[in-house]
C-alpha cells in the first residue's frame, strides 16, 4: 500500500503477519552535492547519538533496551545521483513477547522514538551539544581513517577516485571527506539539519503486522511540513574515457586487491535492464560466473573474482584478491570472458541456472523484513515498479542475443592494484 | 518416528528425529517463508587435528587446517562439482569449517527434494585424488592471504594464541601455507572415515517444508547408503595450558590506521554438560552485557573520555573444550583500554552488583533479539547446537533466558572471572613501531 501523506512525504505498508518483528524505515532523500554529503554523514552520526529526552548514548541505549532490544540506527547512503540520510527502528511484535505490560504497543513507541530523534534532538540553547558535536565529528573521523583498514574496501575506493576523477559527487564516498569533516563547525550541522527537515522528499516505510490506520495516525503526529520536490532521477550519466585509467599503491599487504571499472550505459528503467542484470550474473556476479570459473576454480589464481552492477550509475566493478606477479595473468583472463561474452558464445545451460539463481534470489527477498524495506527506495527513487510475475517474465525472457548485446557495451575504464610492491 | 516440540508463544514447531544409521535431522517449518535452508554439520572442526583414524590402532597427527581443506575438496567429484549440481536448481550453496564444526549448506526456493539429495549425496560421497588436493592449495594459499591482511581477525587470533599458546584453537582455521601444502588425499580420505559417519552429524531444515515428507525424503535417500556399524571417536586431547603459562599480553605492528586491542579471559572452571551448559553460556552473556554493553555506566564513562568509541566490542564464547570472553576495539589510548578494562574486571562481582538494575534492561534486550533472529531461517539452523548443548535450539535458547534471574548469574560470574586467566592482545600501527 502507498500512500503519499502530503506534498514530498510517502508512506509505505506492507502488511504481513510472516515476521515476529514490524520493522519501520525513513529515508531523507536529496540530490547529491559534494559540499553537503559530509555534513549529512556528521548530522546523521550525531542525531544517533542522544535526544532531548534521552540526553546520552546511555540513556538512549537504555531506552532501546527496555523496548526489548528495539534495533535503532542512522546510516547514510548514495544512490546514483542522490544522497540518503536513513533511520531504521525495527521492534519485536508484542504478542510474542511472555509478558508485555506497557499501555502502548512496541511499533507505536518505535514511531515515537523516531520522532524524538528527528524532531526532538539534543539542542540545548538552540545548537547542537558542543560535547557531543565534537566527540562524534572525532569518532566519524576515526571511523573514516579505521575504513582504510579494509584492504579490499580501500582498494574499491581508490578505483572509484580513479574511475571518477574531477567528478566529487561520485568519486566521494557517502561518508564524504576527512578535510571537510575536520572543518565543520556545530552550526553547520544545525543549517544542515534544518535543511533535511524541510526539503528532503521523506518516505516513510512500515512491515510487519500492523494497519494502515496504526501507521498513518503515528506518522499524522510527525511535524513534517509539504516540500515540492524536485524529482530528479537517479541516474548518472557519463562520459566513456578514451583510455583506460590506471593506478596502483604499494600498501603492506600478503594479497594483491585488483579492481576493474567498466561503463555500462544501461540504467534501471531502460529496456536493457534485466539483460545488464543477467550478463552482469553471468560475467562475475555468481559463484556460477565466468569470472570465478576461470580466475578461481580454473586457474587457481584468487579465492574471491566477482563482479557487482550499479543500475544508478551504469558501471560493473570487478574485485579479485590475487599474487601481485599473477596480475598480468588474470587481467587476460578477465578481458577474455568479457570477448567471449561480446562474442555471444554462452552455453544455454549455464544461462539458465544463471536465470535459476537469479529468480530463488529474488524470491528469497521475500523472507527478509529488511530487504523488502530496502526495496521500496528503489520503487521511490526510479517510479519503476515492478511485479514478481513481470519481473519472472522479463527474467525468462532474457536471451544469449540480448547479453551479446549488452557485453559489446560494456568498456573498461579503469583498473586499480594495491599491492605489497614485490615487483 | 518424528517427535515436536510446539512453541506456542511464537507459533513454532520444532521435529526432530534420529535415524537408524545416527543422524540427527531437526526440521522447523516456517509459515508464509518462501525460502528452505539446509545445513548438515559433522562435529569435526580445526581443533581436530591429532585422532585415531577409523579403523586404525595408532593415533595420528594432521597438517593443521586439514578440515578447512576437506570443507573446499568435498565439493568437487571426479567428473563434477556439487557446487555445479545446487547452480542446475538456482540454489545457491556454501560450507564453513570453524574450531570444532565443520558444516554444509545450502538455500532454495524451488525443487527442495533433488538439493536435499545433492546435499546429502556430495557429503556422503568423497572424492579426492592428488591432483586435485593439489589444485586447491592455491586457492586456500590466497584466502589464508586474505585473512593475513585482515587486522580483526590478526587481533581476534592473536588474543586466543595468547590464551591457548601451543593447543589447536591458537592455529588458524585454514592452517598455513606450509601446513596445507603437506596434505594428501589419503590424509583427506583417514578424516573423513572417522568424522564424517552420520552419527557424528546433523541435517538441520528450515523454512518452507512439510515435516513428514522431508524426513521421507531424507530416509529414502539414506536407505541406498550403507556405513559402516558406529564406533567411538578417539579425538586426543592436547595437553591443558597451566593458568599461568597464559600469555598475559603481545604486541604486533601492522598495516593499521588506529591501535586495535583485544583483552581475552580464558575460563578455568568447568562447563556444566547438556542443556545446562547452554544455560551456562546465556547467563554469562548477560555478565558481560551488564558489565559492557552500552547500557553500563562503565561504556559511558569509557567512551566520554575517550577510551573506547563505536568500535568497542565483546563476545562470550563456549567451543567444545574451550570458553572464553573477549573485549575488543580500536582506540588512540591503548594502555589506557587495558587499565581501565582490567580495572573493571579486578574488581568484577562488585561492579556486577552495581550493575543489577540494568538486569531486566540486558535481559529485555536479549530477549528481543532472539525473537528477531526468529525471522531468519538461517539464524534457526545456524543455533542448533548439535552435541555442544545437547541439540539445543534458538527456542530452548529464549526459554531459558526468559528463566533466568539476576542471583543465578552471580556463581557462574565468580566461577569464571576468579578461576580465569587475562591476556591482552595489542595490534599497533607500523609507524609507532620506532617510537
Amino acid at each position: 500500500m502507498h500512500l503519499r501523506i502530503k506534498d514530498g512525504v510517502t508512506l509505505d505498508l506492507l502488511p504481513t503477519k510472516q515476521f515476529k518483528t514490524v520493522g519501520i524505515k525513513v529515508d531523507f532523500v536529496t540530490p547529491l552535492r559534494a559540499t553537503a554529503i559530509t555534513a549529512r554523514a556528521l548530522l546523521a552520526q550525531v542525531l544517533e547519538t542522544s535526544t532531548a529526552t534521552y540526553p546520552t548514548q546511555t540513556a538512549l541505549a537504555r531506552q532501546l533496551s527496555a523496548m526489548y532490544g528495539a534495533n535503532f540506527g542512522i546510516t547514510v547512503l548514495k544512490a546514483g545521483t542522490q544522497h540518503i540520510v536513513r533511520l531504521t527502528c525495527s521492534v519485536v511484535d508484542e504478542q510474542y513477547l511472555s509478558s508485555y505490560a506497557d499501555q502502548q504497543p512496541l511499533f507505536e513507541r518505535g514511531m515515537a522514538l523516531l520522532k524524538a530523534v528527528l524532531f526532538a534532538p539534543l539542542l540545548p540553547n538552540g545548537h547542537f551539544d558542543p560535547t557531543t558535536f565534537t566527540q562524534q565529528r572525532q569518532n566519524l573521523l576515526t571511523a573514516i581513517k579505521s575504513l582504510d583498514d579494509d584492504k579490499q574496501y580501500l582498494a574499491n575506493r581508490r578505483l572509484q577516485e580513479l574511475l571518477f576523477a574531477g567528478q566529487p559527487t561520485q568519486a566521494m564516498s557517502a561518508l564524504g571527506d576527512i578535510t571537510t569533516l575536520g572543518e565543520l563547525t556545530a552550526d553547520d550541522i544545525l543549517t544542515t539539519y534544518h535543511e533535511m527537515l524541510a526539503h528532503d522528499a521523506v518516505h516513510v516505510a512500515v512491515i510487519g503486522d500492523v494497519t494502515a490506520q496504526r501507521a498513518q495516525t503515528a506518522l499524522a503526529t510527525w511535524p513534517l511540513t509539504a516540500r515540492s520536490v524536485h524529482d530528479t532521477l537517479p541516474y548518472y550519466h557519463w562520459e566513456a574515457r578514451p583510455t583506460v585509467q590506471v593506478g596502483d599503491d604499494v600498501a603492506p599487504v600478503t594479497q594483491a586487491k585488483l579492481n576493474l571499472a567498466y561503463r555500462i550505459p544501461v540504467y534501471r528503467n531502460d529496456a536493457d535492464f534485466m539483460a545488464t542484470v543477467v550478463f552482469n550474473a553471468v560475467f562475475g556476479g555468481t559463484p556460477l560466473s565466468l569470472l570465478f570459473t576461470n580466475v578461481r576454480e580454473k586457474a587457481s589464481l584468487a579465492y574471491y573474482a566477482s563482479s557487482s552492477y550499479s543500475p544508478y550509475t551504469g558501471t560493473i566493478s570487478v574485485q579479485t584478491g590475487i599474487q601481485t606477479q599473477n596480475q598480468q595473468r588474470v587481467l587476460a583472463i578477465i578481458a577474455e570472458q568479457l570477448a567471449t561474452l561480446q562474442r555471444g558464445d554462452l552455453q544455454s545451460d549455464l544461462l539458465a541456472e544463471i536465470k535459476a539463481s537469479l529468480a530463488n534470489a529474488r524470491l528469497t527477498v521475500l523472507d527478509s523484513p529488511q530487504r523488502l524495506l530496502d526495496g521500496r527506495l528503489n520503487a521511490q527513487l526510479t517510479h519503476v515498479t515492478t511485479s514478481l510475475a513481470d519481473w519472472q517474465a522479463a527474467l525468462a525472457a532474457v536471451t544469449v542475443a540480448d547479453i551479446q548485446r549488452v557485453a559489446r557495451q560494456v568498456t573498461l575504464q579503469a583498473t586499480y592494484c594495491l599491492h605489497g610492491g614485490e615487483h | 518416528m518424528l517427535t515436536q516440540q510446539a512453541y506456542d508463544r511464537l507459533g513454532e514447531t520444532v521435529y526432530r528425529t534420529t535415524l537408524a544409521n545416527g543422524l540427527q535431522v531437526v526440521l522447523v517449518p516456517k509459515a508464509g517463508f518462501h525460502k528452505t535452508f539446509a545445513i548438515m554439520t559433522t562435529d569435526y572442526g580445526s581443533i581436530d587435528n591429532h585422532f585415531v583414524p577409523r579403523g586404525q590402532q595408532a593415533a595420528v597427527r594432521f597438517p593443521d587446517g586439514i578440515a578447512h581443506f576437506l570443507e573446499h575438496k568435498l565439493f568437487e567429484k571426479k567428473d563434477h562439482d556439487a557446487f555445479d549440481l545446487f547452480g542446475k536448481y538456482g540454489a545457491s550453496s556454501n560450507a564453513f569449517t570453524s574450531f570444532t564444526q565443520t558444516s554444509y549448506l545450502f538455500a532454495t526456493t524451488s525443487q527442495l527434494h533433488a538439493n536435499l539429495d545433492i546435499l546429502l549425496d556430495f557429503v556422503q560421497d568423497p572424492y579426492f585424488t592428488p591432483e586435485t588436493v593439489n589444485k586447491e592449495k592455491g586457492i586456500i594459499g590466497q584466502e589464508i592471504q586474505m585473512y593475513d591482511d585482515d587486522p580483526g581477525w590478526q587481533s581476534y587470533f592473536g588474543m586466543i594464541g595468547n590464551l591457548y599458546p601451543k593447543e589447536p584453537l591458537s592455529i588458524d582455521i585454514a592452517g598455513t601455507v606450509a601446513s596445507i601444502d603437506q596434505i594428501t588425499a589419503d590424509d583427506l580420505y583417514a578424516a573423513y572415515r572417522t568424522f564424517y559417519h552420520p552419527s557424528n552429524m546433523s541435517l538441520v531444515l528450515v523454512g518452507q517444508l512439510d515435516p513428514a515428507e522431508t524426513l521421507d525424503w531424507i530416509t529414502a535417500n539414506q536407505a541406498k547408503k550403507t556405513f559402516a556399524p558406529a564406533s567411538p571417536l578417539q579425538r586426543i586431547a592436547s595437553p591443558v595450558t597451566a593458568p599461568d603459562q597464559v600469555v598475559a599480553q603481545t604486541t604486533r605492528y601492522l598495516a593499521v590506521t588506529r591501535p586495535k586491542v583485544s583483552l581475552g579471559i580464558r575460563g578455568y572452571d568447568a562447563v556444566p554438560a547438556g542443556r545446562a551448559g547452554l544455560r551456562y553460556n546465556v547467563a554469562l552473556s548477560l555478565v558481560f552485557d551488564l558489565l559492557f554493553n552500552d547500557t553500563s555506566d562503565n561504556y559511558l564513562r569509557l567512551y566520554d573520555a575517550n577510551v573506547i568509541d563505536d568500535s568497542f566490542g565483546y563476545d562470550f564464547l563456549v567451543q567444545r573444550g574451550a570458553h572464553f570472553g573477549q573485549l575488543a576495539g580500536d582506540t588512540d589510548h591503548p594502555e589506557l583500554f587495558v587499565s581501565e578494562l582490567q580495572a573493571i574486571l579486578a574488581d568484577v562481582m562488585p561492579q556486577l552488583q552495581a550493575a543489577q538494575p540494568q538486569f531486566e534492561l540486558v535481559k529485555r534486550e536479549a530477549i528481543g533479539r532472539l525473537i528477531g533472529a526468529v525471522n531468519s531461517v538461517e539464524a534457526i539452523a545456524n543455533q542448533y547446537s548439535g552435541p555442544l548443548f545437547a541439540g539445543s535450539t534458538l527456542f530452548d535458547e529464549l526459554t531459558i533466558l526468559e528463566d533466568l534471574q539476576f542471583a543465578d548469574l552471580l556463581p557462574l560470574a565468580q566461577a569464571f572471572f576468579t578461576q580465569g586467566r587475562q591476556t591482552v592482545a595489542t595490534i599497533l600501527p607500523e609507524g609507532l613501531r620506532n617510537r
